[in-house]
């Protein structure tokens, strides 16, 4: 059985009584450490796809099994914790709490997955400085940029040290060298760490990076 | 640098609109000091009524009939009433089963002016033998039984009179007494009065300046035998002598009981419909805070959270906003029901006063029902929010 099966997953969202396909009927395999790139259309389901298997969209039908159990079927309790310990969120919005400084924001998963880090104060810095903006620690969100931004809510994602990092476009509104980096981050992680990558992303050099590339079409995926 | 904890975060969410958090708790504060004022006044009303009463240590008192409204509010609040019945009675009462101890008391209102140099006073002539009612204090303040022409200012009576001199001279219905002494404050509506032994009353009558007659009393105090209810002595007393009325103990201060039930009524009514009110306030608050932070909520239910930690961390957010409302409200009620208290007549009359112990066990009431009610208000909008799918409230903008 592999670290990651997803069976049969479909998606559709009902608005007004009409009827739109999200996901339809994908099913795929992962195995633990790989390196998958998604690329596809504006449209075409591939945040509905993550979604679903980082467990904060439940699928219309379907099955995602994360060593063999299904995490749709998980409680509120379970998938909670299932989200915390092994999922790392990249998300394709700004997704910072304006209220809490860089360092902090970097900090909250901590707090819903306790017991894990110890050294707050120096995680967070390090994750900063990894991520290349370890001199923003006490901004807040309105006070930096949008690609500093995103640099923050990278760097949390990596707080849980997660088995598998989703991640929706991450580099979406930074410049070439940046987004370069972050590549480079994610590989090292990928590779160091073992640590299970799916990237979304519209730009096909970086999913040519990828061991496995897919592309998503109307909900399907298929390889390429 | 502090570590980010649930408390830290709900925190700063309560820091985000300084204006609205203000209000919520300047409401909360309002209905907590309307409840604390409401439960003062009653609790304050009831217990120093019982006070009186126990105070006086008869277990029945009897008047005149007709008396009974006269005989209440001349012991427990501070009226000038006066009332009289042949001494003869003294006699059938002896006769009726159960009655232990016996003694009587005759009132006279001073009029100033008239006959007398001090003000409208209320003076009380009693039976220095056979007396329980006068006789403990005057052991206490005075130490010796009072002689013919000497009289006692009750604790009231020597505010009023300003007494603060011993040794006074008075003139009482044409008759010279000298005030040897104050007695201690009793909380009932004797403090309100001039004391005398009855010896004093064959001179006041024969000054023919007051409306007594020889052989007047006002009102007979009764302790009853161990075992004897009083309620059911009381109905054969009234039953076999029927020019007579007779309060229990139990019974005394009805009036005051009944006009206090009306009011407790308004007040019920009141801190009802305030708490309703703060309650649709605090939850169209935290509506509007659900519906604004839904995205932050999303994101950190993907980051991890669970349903329960969201409870946990806007939970803490309402308890302090309803804590502070709440001792706000406590501290702003207690201090308006010491300032209102005199401009309330009811509680003017009787002397009111809430002990330490009872004032902290309406403070408790207080801030548990202040922060109860924010609780509630704030649990619905949260409950909803907690709910929804984390991916949906993070795409909203
Ligand atoms: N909450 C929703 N309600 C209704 N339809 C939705 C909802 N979210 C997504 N959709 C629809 O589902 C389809 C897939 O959306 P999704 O966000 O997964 O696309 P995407 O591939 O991530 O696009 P993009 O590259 O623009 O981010 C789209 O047609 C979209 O209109
Ligand atoms: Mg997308």
């Amino acid at each position: 059985m592999s670290f990651l099966h997803i069976e049969n997953l479909t998606k559709t969202y009902t608005v007004d009584h009409e009827t739109l396909m999200g996901v339809d009927n994908v099913s795929l395999s992962i195995n633990r450490g790989e390196f998958l790139s998604i690329v596809g259309h504006s449209g075409s389901g591939k945040t509905t796809l993550v979604s679903i298997i980082g467990g904060i969209l439940k699928p219309t039908a379907g099955r995602v099994l994360l060593e063999g159990v299904d995490i749709c079927t998980l409680d509120d309790s379970k998938l909670s914790e299932f989200r915390a310990k092994r999922i790392g969120f990249m998300f394709q919005f700004a997704s910072l709490l304006p209220i809490l400084t860089a360092k902090e924001n970097v900090l909250l998963p901590g707090i819903f997955n306790p017991g894990q880090i110890t050294d707050n104060d120096n995680t967070a810095r390090g994750l900063l400085e990894m991520v290349g903006i370890g001199e923003k620690l006490d901004s807040y969100p309105s006070q930096l940029s949008g690609g500093q931004q995103r640099r923050v809510a990278i760097a949390r994602a990596l707080l849980n040290n997660p088995d598998i990092i989703l991640a929706d476009e991450p580099t979406g509104d930074l410049d070439e060298e940046t987004e370069a980096e972050i590549m480079h981050l994610l590989e090292e992680i990928n590779k160091k760490q073992g640590v299970t990558i799916i990237l979304i992303t519209h730009n096909l050099g970086l999913a040519g990076k990828a061991q496995k590339k897919y592309r998503m079409s109307r909900g399907q995926l298929v390889d390429i | 640098m502090a570590q980010i904890s649930f408390f830290s975060v709900a925190l700063k969410n309560l820091k985000r609109k300084t204006f609205r958090t203000g209000v919520l708790v300047f409401a909360i504060a309002l209905l907590v000091s309307l409840l604390i004022f409401a439960i003062s006044f009653t609790v304050s009303v009831a217990s120093s009524l019982k006070k009186s009463a126990d105070r006086l240590g008869a277990d029945l008192v009897v008047v005149p009939v007709g008396a009974r409204g006269f005989a209440e509010e001349f012991l427990l609040e501070s009226k000038n009433t006066s009332f009289y019945m042949p001494i003869s009675i003294i006699e059938k009462v002896w006769e009726i089963e159960g009655i232990e101890a016996l003694t009587y008391h005759t009132y006279l209102s001073s009029i100033s002016g008239l006959c007398c140099d001090i003000m409208p006073t209320r003076i009380v002539a009693y039976n220095p033998k056979t007396d329980f009612i006068i006789n403990p204090w005057l052991q206490e303040s005075l130490g010796r039984p009072l002689q013919l022409g000497e009289s006692i200012a009750g604790f009231g009576t020597s505010e009023n009179l300003g007494l603060g001199l011993l040794d006074i001279e008075a003139t009482i219905f044409d008759n010279r007494f000298k005030i040897v002494g104050v007695l201690e404050q009793t909380g009932t509506g004797l403090d309100h009065a001039l004391f005398m032994t009855e010896d004093n009353l064959k001179n006041i009558i024969e000054s023919g300046k007051s409306p007594l007659k020889k052989g007047e009393i006002s009102i007979i105090f009764t302790k009853l035998k161990k075992g004897y209810d009083p309620d059911f002595v009381g109905r054969v007393l009234e039953g076999e002598i029927p020019e007579v009325d007779v309060v229990a103990r139990s019974d005394m201060g009805e009036k005051f009981i009944n006009t206090l039930a009306d009011i407790n009524k308004i007040f019920l009514l009141t801190t009802i419909l305030a708490s309703v009110l703060t309650t649709f306030l605090v939850w169209a608050i935290f509506s509007a805070i659900a519906n604004e932070r839904s995205k932050e909520i999303g994101i950190m239910r993907a980051l991890g959270a669970k349903e329960s930690h969201i409870v946990r961390l806007y939970l803490i957010e309402v308890l302090v906003l309803g804590l502070l409302g709440s001792i706000i409200g406590v501290l702003a009620g207690t201090y308006l029901s010491a300032m209102l208290a005199g401009s309330f007549s009811l509680l003017k009359n009787i002397s009111a006063g809430l002990t330490v112990s009872q004032q902290s066990v309406i403070a408790m009431v207080g801030l548990l029902v202040g922060t109860t009610i924010c609780v509630t208000g704030a649990m619905m909008p949260i409950n909803r929010i907690k709910k929804m799918e984390p991916l949906l409230v993070i795409k909203e903008e």
